[in-house]
């Protein structure tokens, strides 16, 4: 077709072509790290917790002055919040998935390991946790009540606990944990059940291990652990939250009631920051699409103004409408193209440079052709209106006199 | 070779309708050559325009070559007046960004003609008008005559049976519009039908028969019976 023409026009507009290959370019790279990110915080955001998360309420509290006897209490509360209508299981814990603050401890097949051992989040409760939770058992059993001890006692131990099945994994690659040995230090505990899934209170100690979790067999009064979590029928959460402050206030007083949400909110505010960084990238990226739109409407336009006489010449010596309007799309495709290639060159230069200094990973090859689809596509939606107003232009230009 | 019967050309704007063409009837024959001539704003190029298919008329009847042009579409209106007519304009019209190969090779593109035919013609055109030396050249570096001498190559590279011409020699000096009249009829004498608008007494002197144009009717003929016109006969 008209593709070398088209070429040799352009090197004698070098400097505005070059400007819009390079706008083309620029976004290129920038927008298809920013998608690449906001994909990255999207995966993140949609990290699976385990747990039936929009039938769980918690309620963090904590007593004023000294309580006799927290273990009594804490079941007596555990009773109450039961008969709240509603409610279908309650438990005493020591933290929740995603809510930020929990308990580690570092984790090993082999006693004392100073060198192979992980860290893993330390689940406690009471007896209907794994209930409460509605985490998936994939292999072995719950714990049986005899095997649950008083967290508050002196010297209280325990020697069995249910791992994930990703630190399952991790201690005993490829082998059936169940009635395995691992050992907290040099505590050692048994294995009696593997959960499909328990996300970590948050993923400080790396992405990797952000699913390594345990849970122990320790009964945890409300003041050492703070959370009592609160299973509800769906859709229930509100109407029950309402009533939790007067149904312990009841039980006893002097305590205060704190972070009475549901874990969808406690979810919600642990993202915080990568939904606003999502949003962040997300308009940026928009604002780049937009302006680089706008400048190949721009050029374009500029370019039908100028080229009219040539436009009414190129029909008057047998362009059809359809031919001028394709000189006009196969140019901007032209442009786009050489945007595209020196772009994605720009676009891994740059995801490099955030590998290094963000440790950012690396860019998928799928970027790429999608990239390229979306910008040949947004260059021939910005130059489409010149180029059909370039079509318009009447033959009889040519004989008009300059 | 060109037929048109009783053609109007009535521009309208919002205030005002101009009437440039007023029932003009008038007939070329193959082998001809005409110049045509009129005062300024009598409607020449009106008639060029129509005639040569850039723009559309009004009312009446225009046959080009045997074929009946007023229902053609786009896409056939430009496949005629690509394959059938030539023109050299009073601005040469060349395409300031593309140097004389590629000017010449903008017709044939268009014509769909294979590289090798197109480089062929091209060549053979250049030549023809004895400018094949310059074929690299761009148009801002020839004179005005050369550029004139390009658009004729261009104009004849796919061989037009009618080379339509609007005042082809009035930006040149005296001594290059007679080189290109003199390759006009040249080429008139190959067979091609020239039609070309003149204000040049000597150079409409040098036609087979002369059109006059007054006032968007065809009034005035020498050396020549084509001409009919309802204005003049009621006149
Ligand atoms: N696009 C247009 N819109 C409105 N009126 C037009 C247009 N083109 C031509 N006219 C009018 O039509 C009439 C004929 O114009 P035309 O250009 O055919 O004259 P001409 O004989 O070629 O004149 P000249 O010798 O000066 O070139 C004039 O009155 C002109 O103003
Ligand atoms: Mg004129």
């Amino acid at each position: 077709m008209d593709f070398l023409p088209i070429l040799s026009t352009l090197r004698r507009h070098r400097t505005a072509a070059t400007l819009v290959v390079l706008e083309i370019a620029l976004t290129c790279a920038i927008v298809s790290n920013a998608v690449f990110l906001i994909r990255e915080r999207l995966a993140r955001m949609d990290t699976p917790s385990g747990v039936v998360e929009e039938e769980l309420v918690r309620v963090r509290l904590i007593g004023i002055g000294q309580t006799a006897d927290a273990a009594a209490l804490t079941a007596q509360d555990l009773v109450a919040l039961r008969a709240i209508p509603g409610v279908k299981s309650v438990a005493s814990t020591n933290q929740v998935p995603f809510g930020n603050s929990g308990w580690n401890s570092s984790v090993s097949s082999i006693p004392d390991d100073v060198s192979g051992s992980t860290t893993a989040s330390l689940y406690m409760g009471t007896q209907d946790l794994l209930e409460t939770w509605g985490v998936r058992l994939i292999a072995g059993r719950d714990f049986t009540p005899e095997e649950y001890v008083d967290a508050d006692a002196k010297d209280a131990k325990v020697s069995s606990a249910i791992v994930t099945r990703a630190l399952a994994e991790r201690l005993f690659p490829g082998q059936s944990p169940l009635g395995r040995t691992l050992y907290l230090g040099s505590d050692p505990e048994t294995i009696v059940g593997v959960i499909d899934e328990l996300a970590r209170p948050n993923d400080r100690n790396g992405p990797e291990s952000a699913a390594y979790s345990m849970v122990l067999p320790l009964s945890i009064s409300y003041t050492t652990g703070g959370t009592y979590l609160i299973r509800v029928e769906p859709g229930r959460g509100g109407e029950v939250l309402a009533a939790v402050d007067a149904t312990l206030t009841k039980v006893a007083a002097n305590r205060i009631f704190t972070h009475l949400e549901s874990l969808t909110e406690v979810r919600d505010s642990y993202f915080r920051k990568d939904r606003s960084m999502a949003y962040l990238l997300i308009g940026v990226s928009l604002a780049l699409l937009i302006i680089t739109a706008l400048g190949i409407v721009g050029l374009a336009s500029f370019w039908v103004q100028q080229r009219t006489r040539q436009i009414g010449i190129r029909r008057a010596l047998g362009a059809s409408r359809g031919d001028i309007l394709r000189y006009f799309l196969l140019e901007n495709f032209i442009l786009a193209t050489m945007g595209i290639v020196v772009g994605m060159g720009l676009a891994y230069a740059l995801n490099h440079w955030l590998m290094d200094a963000y440790a950012v990973p690396r860019l998928p090859a799928t970027v790429l052709p999608i990239g390229a689809v979306a910008l040949w596509l947004l260059g021939q939606l910005a130059v489409l209106a010149p180029a059909l107003r370039a079509a318009r232009i009447s033959p009889a230009i040519a004989t008009r006199s300059v | 070779m060109l037929t048109m019967k009783n053609v109007t050309k009535v521009f309208r704007t919002e205030m005002v309708e101009t009437h440039a063409l007023r029932e003009l009837t008038l007939e070329v024959k193959s082998g001809e050559f005409v110049a045509v001539t009129g005062p300024s704003g009598s409607g020449k190029t009106t008639f060029l325009n129509i005639a040569g298919l850039l723009d559309d008329f009004t009312g009446g009847e225009y046959r080009l070559d045997g074929v009946e042009v007023r229902q053609l579409g786009d896409r056939a209106r430009s496949k005629l007046r690509n394959e059938k007519i030539g023109f050299v304009f009073q601005s040469f019209n060349l395409i300031p960004d593309l140097n004389l190969f590629d000017n010449v090779d903008v017709p044939l593109r268009y014509r769909g003609f294979t590289r090798g035919e197109r480089r062929q013609r091209i060549e053979r055109a250049l030549e023809r008008v004895g400018l094949a030396s310059r074929i690299r050249h761009f148009p801002a570096e020839l004179s005005g005559g050369q550029q004139q001498r390009v658009a004729i190559a261009r104009a004849i590279a796919g061989d037009p049976k009618l080379l339509l011409a609007d005042e082809p020699t009035g930006n040149l000096d005296s001594q290059m519009a007679r080189e290109v009249m003199q390759l006009l009829e040249e080429l008139n004498a190959g067979g091609t039908v020239v039609v070309i608008v003149t204000h040049d007494p000597e150079i409409a002197a040098r036609a087979q028969r002369n059109v006059h144009i007054v006032d968007g009717v065809a009034s005035h003929l020498d050396r020549g019976p084509a001409l009919v016109s309802p204005a003049l006969r009621t006149a």
